[in-house]
Order: structure tokens, then sequence, then C-alpha cells
């Protein structure tokens, strides 16, 4: 079934892994979205981890995870035939979103400036791993040297160590997503006005969005912040932030303030069972809060050390299943530091139907449970997941239906190798 | 003057802290008006968290709170409180939108959940984003994105080995993947409506729009039963691929990211580095990908005391993905942000000029803009009782004197 949100509307999408996921949340919310790979394929088809370990075209998870819904055309971008058809394409098209190295459309007129010519109602999308204008535009770019130029691999890690990169590489899908929010804030005045427009999304800024408070510290505090492991913090303290447990880790604020409800309730278990000090069941929780609005105390510091050595010793004595559910109970703020496999077995998320079974056409028919809709929507649901496409899966359809290509042509565009 | 995107586009919101704020400020920051919705009886906690301006707290004061808040207005409505509820209520037919991401049974509980609200505006467009979502056991888990970070898989998975603690990535991580998907699907929802005349509730579940960005490790895992584990920056694209470091700066340590993704690349790099003599393992992708450990003791050894902006030029030069790793200070001067447009001193009428960061995307048409620094706690009571519900001096007064307004 697919979603009503943005049905009617077409997308051509031109992104490697610096914006796959743009395309996937237009194709979630009713867009048709046609994946124009180059002959030998998108580079995403190539990504490893591979489905059993088997590397194939249609094997890669990032490939099946994130081309999900979309249909697939080949086109040689390289040969004139090509730059024609995919000139027609975005005639026919309400949107196109691209990541290729800054210039390289341009280059073959298939820019924005060209194409708006062909479509004035075009809204063009261009993900740059450092926008259009610095000294870096046409720097290579990975994702962890994105992740490390907007600053949040500085912030991660232990001292002493290297600093590190999440082990599922993540600034190229913050910039895809933020693609897909730029490219309808732009269409909504387009639907009024018929006009089209250029949405340039800086990937490197994407990631400095993710820094949460920490951008401005050296500025008004003096003084970045760095990484420190499980610790966190500033004004003079840092908060450990993940405990051990029995079988694993969990992650929790022991903060006063306006976490004193929670606290309280993690101090009155923790005597129940023996584990709380004289000083933390008569400390009044509201009005302790180290390092919040002021630097933290001496004093203040040697509390929450202590607070910090007895939680642990507590949480040792129970797994992440037994902290979550009882946390959950009494409203304290933890989490268990979950792996794939428990969040796949979490029963809010079975309760809400989240993960889905998806018929997947691999090796004589393959179901693969995928992530749901990202959103519940009352009036137009958002489309249930679907596999990704076969290379040129939709060359037919697209050329054919689409663009009103006869047979003919097509089999003379495969002989010039132009699709 | 270019008009806004999203001009005319009014909304009412009552969210605190990141995941609600980031969300209506891509609406605010293209021109919908935005009234947010606070009291001081139950504080924005990010009003209250550093860093202040000056390094001195207020309530004012906060550019993390700032940052997250521009160009929009600030009403105080001590929502406990009846008569703030029939205010807030008399503002509903305004909104086109409203958005709230408090644990579900607070709107509720005010009788202003989504069934209530469209009595009074049938084609309202509502939002509300807490961390489970709205429905099943877990929907009223309190908490903030540190936690969701850890239960959607992102600690996990931060880390050197999995023998270790983790590493996990600075604070409310999740908190900046959601904002994107809901801004997204708000838009959306707003050009449906114009098309059909039909509103709607969006329940955005923050595990669930979180998991979008592990996705291939959750299908891995339902498939074959493997678990993706902390894996340091080992890659198994790219190789070497991670941090190396440099010669310090200014008695501070430097590390420069690098990734090399082909025999081309791997060539460049050993050009840069004067072709030194190396492992012959080295040789091919498949052998720096197998023999990674040993390449980055490698390389760490042959970048230790080079200089690693200039490094980073001269590996650019040659095609080789690499970029210093950025401290907060160095984003400041980065010439790529500085480029782009990033950064904004806006003067803000306590905190002086303070440092916002700026939109991540351009429109070249219709630009967003941050057209006005964060609001002071309930800076436009007065003018919007006054404009939009036409109450005079007197009544508000007593609002005031009745604890309405606070």
């Amino acid at each position: 079934m697919t979603c009503e949100l943005l049905k009617g509307l077409r997308m051509l999408d031109l992104t490697d892994d610096k914006g796959a996921i743009c395309g996937k949340i237009f194709a979630d919310m009713g867009a048709e979205v046609i994946k124009v790979e180059p002959p030998p394929g998108c580079s995403t088809r190539r990504i490893a981890p591979f489905l059993d370990d088997q590397p194939g075209p249609d094997t890669s998870l990032y490939f099946l995870a994130y081309q999900a819904g979309k249909k697939s055309i080949t086109l040689n971008l390289e040969c004139a035939d090509g730059r024609r058809l995919l000139t027609e394409l975005a005639r026919k098209s309400d949107f196109v979103v691209q990541s290729y190295p800054v210039g390289y459309l341009d280059s073959l007129d298939l820019g924005f400036d060209s194409l708006i010519k062909t479509n004035p109602r075009l809204i063009y999308t261009s993900i740059m791993p450092f926008g259009d204008s610095g000294p870096g535009k046409h720097y290579a770019a990975a994702d962890i040297t994105v992740w490390a130029a907007g600053g949040n691999m500085y912030l991660m890690g232990e001292e002493g160590r290297p600093p590190l990169q999440i082990s599922a590489p993540q600034a190229g899908l913050h910039a895809g997503a933020e693609a897909a929010a730029g490219s309808l804030i732009a269409h909504y005045p387009r639907q009024s006005s018929g006009q089209g427009q250029h949405v340039v999304v800086d990937m490197q800024a994407c990631v400095v969005w993710t820094l949460m408070n920490a951008q401005a510290f050296p500025i008004l505090h003096g003084g970045s912040m760095k990484r420190s492991g499980v610790f966190s913090g500033a004004l003079r303290l840092r908060r450990k932030m993940v405990f051990r447990c029995a079988d694993g880790h969990i992650s929790t604020l022991l903060t006063g303030g306006a976490a004193a409800a929670s606290l309280k309730a993690m101090v009155d278990w923790m005597a129940e069972k023996g584990f709380a000090a004289d000083w933390m069941k008569r400390q009044k929780w509201s009005v302790w809060a180290p390092g919040v609005i002021s630097p933290a105390s001496d004093q203040e510091i040697e509390q929450v050390h202590d607070l910090e050595d007895r939680v642990q010793q507590f949480l040792l004595t129970m797994t992440k299943r037994e902290i979550y559910a009882e946390g959950l109970k009494r409203r304290i703020l933890l989490s268990p530091v979950n792996t794939v496999a428990e969040i796949a077995d979490d029963e809010q998320l079975k309760a809400r139907g989240f993960f889905r079974p998806v018929r997947h056409d691999l090796g004589g028919g393959r179901t693969l449970t995928m992530p749901g809709p990202f959103a519940v929507l009352s009036a137009t649901p958002l489309a249930a997941p679907q596999p990704a496409p076969k290379l040129g899966q939709h060359n037919a359809e697209i050329y054919g239906g689409l663009l009103g290509l006869s047979a003919s042509d097509l089999s003379r565009l495969r002989a010039i190798d132009a699709i | 003057m270019a008009p806004f995107a999203l001009e005319g586009i009014n909304v009412l919101d009552f969210t605190w802290v990141a995941v609600g704020p980031i969300t209506t400020k891509y609406l605010a920051d293209n021109g919908a008006n935005v009234i947010k919705i606070e009291s001081a009886t139950h504080i924005d906690v990010l009003r209250a968290a550093p860093p202040y301006a000056d390094g001195k707290f207020g309530v004012n004061r906060s550019q993390f709170f700032a940052d997250y808040n521009t160009s929009k207005r600030s009403i105080t409505l001590n929502l406990g409180h009846p008569k703030a509820r029939e205010l807030a209520m008399r503002l509903v037919p305004w909104a086109d939108i409203v958005v709230e991401n408090f644990t579900p049974k607070v709107m509720r509980g005010w009788q202003m959940d989504y069934e209530q609200l469209r009595r009074v505006k049938p084609d309202l467009i509502m939002l509300s984003s807490c961390l489970q979502g709205q429905t099943g056991p877990q929907a009223m888990m309190p908490g903030f994105g540190q936690l969701m970070a850890a239960l959607s898989g992102f600690y996990y998975i931060s880390g050197y080995d999995p023998l270790d603690d983790p590493a996990p990535p600075y604070g409310a991580y999740t908190d900046y993947i959601t904002p994107r998907l809901a801004a997204a699907v708000l838009v959306a929802a707003l050009d449906y409506r114009r098309r059909t005349g039909r509103g709607q509730y969006i329940d955005v579940s923050q595990f669930e729009a979180s998991l979008h960005f592990l996705a291939p490790a959750l299908i891995d895992y339902f498939a074959t039963g493997r678990v993706l584990q902390p894996q340091g920056n080992r890659s198994e694209r790219y190789a070497p691929h991670g941090a190396y470091q440099c010669r310090d700066e200014g008695g501070a340590e430097r590390w420069i990211s690098i990734a090399v993704a082909n025999d081309a690349q791997w060539q460049g790099l050993l050009d840069v580095l004067g072709n030194p003599a190396c492992d012959e393992r080295f040789a091919t992708m498949l052998g720096r990908l197998q023999n990674s450990q040993v390449l980055d003791t490698f390389l760490s050894a042959h970048v230790r005391e080079r200089d690693a902006w200039d490094l980073t030029s001269r590996l650019q030069e040659k095609g080789v993905a690499a970029y210093p790793v950025q401290s907060c200070l160095d984003l400041h001067q980065d010439e790529n942000l500085e480029s782009f447009g990033f950064w904004h001193w806006l003067e803000h009428p306590e905190m002086g000029p303070a440092p916002y960061m700026g939109l991540q995307h351009k429109l070249s048409a219709t630009p967003g803009q941050l057209r006005s620094p964060a609001p002071l706690l309930g800076q436009h009571t007065d003018e919007i009782l006054q404009q939009m519900l036409g109450l005079d001096d007197e009544q508000i007064a007593q609002l005031r004197k009745d604890g309405v307004l606070i």
C-alpha cells in the first residue's frame, strides 16, 4: 500500500551514501522515487557488509535498507543520449536529489542551472560534504572525515586512545534526512508559486548539529569539551553516563534539579537493597544539581563520585532486563545499552508492530524483517517497507511508460551503452 | 527580500528540550509564526543547562536553549491553571500545526490531546513526539535523548571493542535524528492538507525514528543473527580508515581523519608520506582491509610528526579523503563552515551577541534565516494576549495576579 502524503510526486535520486536515505524517506511518504544508476550499478550496491556475507549487486545491507521502496533505472550520464534522457526525466519530475562531487553534474549540463531551464518547477537538492563555496568544496570525503570535520569525532572515545566514529557511519544519514526536510520546505511554496529552486545541504553542518550543547562552550565558558569515554559534562564535573550491570551496561542520568524525582526513586530503590549512603537518604534532590547552573563545588564532586560508585555497585547485582523493567515501574531515567538483538526483542516495538516482514526476490525468495514507518500518521499512513530494486528493474516501465520510448529505442540505447 | 517558504503558517508549540524545539525551529526559521508556550512553573530544562552567556546562569542566558529556539515568540502560560488552558484553547483555531513532546499523559491530562483540539480546529495537523510513541506498554517512559541513544543501540556500537566499556557519542545523540524526519513529515502533511483539506495526527516515536539510522544492522540481525559490535574505527570499505595522531598544536594533541577507498588513493597517500618502505600486504585493498591494525600502526608512525592541516591539503591534492579532527573551537574557525555562512552572531537582549548554529541547508529562492534570537521567557506574553486574544491591560494584570501567566 502506498502513502497518500506525497502521492503523485516524482523524485530522481542520484545520490550515493551521502544521501540515499532522502529518497527512502520520500518513498515512505508515497512519492515515486526513481534511483538513477550508472550501468555498473550505484556505488551503494557495493557497500559491505553483505547479507550472509555473500557480496553481490543485490545483497549490500546498506543498499537493502536505504534504497528500499525505490525504482531503479540504469543511465549513463557520460554520453549525450544519457544526458538527454535525464533531462527528459527531470522535465517530468518534481524533485532531483544528488550527491555527486561539486560541479560534476554542472559539467554535464545536468546541474541546477541547466535543469531548471527545462523544468522551472523543479526542486533540485545537492548534498555537499563541505558546502558549495569554501576552500574544501572539492575535497574528497568519506563519512568518517565529515564526522571529524563536523566535530563529533573529537567528543567520542577515551583519552589516550583515538577519537571515534559510531560503528555504523552516520554523517551521510544526517545529510540525507536533512535533504528530505529541505526539499519539502522548498516544495511547499513551489506548489503555489510554481517556482523551483536549488537546495544545498551542507553535510559538515549537519554533523555540527549533532553536538548537543557543546558548540558554544569554548566561546562562553572557555575551553572545548574533550572525549572522555563514558563520562560527559562541564562546569568542573565529569558525570558518568554509562554503568556496568551483570550482563552489560546501563545508561542513567544521576542529576537532581529537574530530574529530582527520578534520582530520588533510584536512591529509594538502592536504600531498599542496602546500597544507599546515609547522606543520600537525607539529601533533598530538587536542590542538588552540581555542574548544571554553576561550577560544582568540591563537596558536590565528592558526592557525585560517591553516588556513582554506589550506583555502580548496585547495578552490578542485576541484569539489563531486570533493571530496565524496574526502572520503568519506578519512573527512573535509565535505559539499557541495547544491542540490535535486544532491540529486535523489545516489547514496545513488538506491541507497536514496528518491524515488518518484507518478501524479497533474493536467492529464490527471502523474507527480510525491516524497520517499519518512522512515524504513525492518522490520515495518511506511511508506506509499509518495500524491497530495494534490482539494477535496471524499472527501465521498461520508466523509459517505455513515462518517456514513451519504443522497444527498438530501448535496444538502440542499450547497444550504445546509454542505459 | 525573498519571501519565506512557510510564511503564513501558524504553529502552536508546546515543546521543550530538544526534539520538539528543533522540529519547530525548521518551521520558524522558514517564516512560520511559532508561538512557544512555556512556563516558569515547568521551565524548559534547556533554559537551565549550560553553556551560559559570560558563563553565568540565568533562564535567559543558555546558548543550549537559544540554538533551538530562534525565530519564535514566547508566551508563559501556567497550564496547570484552568484559565491558562482556556487561553491556550483560544489560540488553537489560529494554529495550522500543534507540536508537543511531553510524555503522552500530559496533553491528555490537560484535555488538550488531538481529539479535543480538532473539535475547535477540524483540519489541524498535530505532531506528538515522545521517546517511545503514544501507544504500547512503554509509552509513558520519561527521559531524554541520552537514554534513547542507549536504548536504540547507538551506545553499544560505539567503542573500541565489545569487551571494553562503550565510548558513546556525546550527549543526547538521537535528539538530532528525529527532528529531521519530524520536520519533513510535518511539511508533507501541510502539503497534503492544502490538496485535500484534511489535517491529521502524527505520532513520532523517537525510538522508531532513530532506528532508521541503524537499519542495515537490524535487517542483518533478523536475517542472520549477527549482532553488530563496536569496532573502533575499522571499516569494511576503507583501509586505512580512522583517526591518526599528528604533531601537537599549542601543547594540545591534534588528530587527522583519513579514509582510503582504492589503490590509487593509497598510492597518493604513500606519495605524500614520501614513499616509505611498507609491508607488502598493503599493496592491495584486500590486504589493507585484512591487516588494518598493522596498517594503522604504520600510518600512525608516519603522520605523528606531521602538521594535520598541511597533511590534509596534501592528501586532498591526491584525492584522498582527510580532514583534521576538529574541536568545537576549531568549528568556529573552520573556513568551509564560514564560507557556507553557518555561524551567526545574533544580538540577544540579555545575552548580548551570542554564537548561534545556522541552517544546514540553503534554499536559493526562499532562503530560511535565523529571524530573531531565542525569546526571553514570556517575552511576548502581553503582545500575544492583546493582539491575538484581544485582552486589555487590566485583564492581563488580573491573570498575572491569579498565577495564570507564570
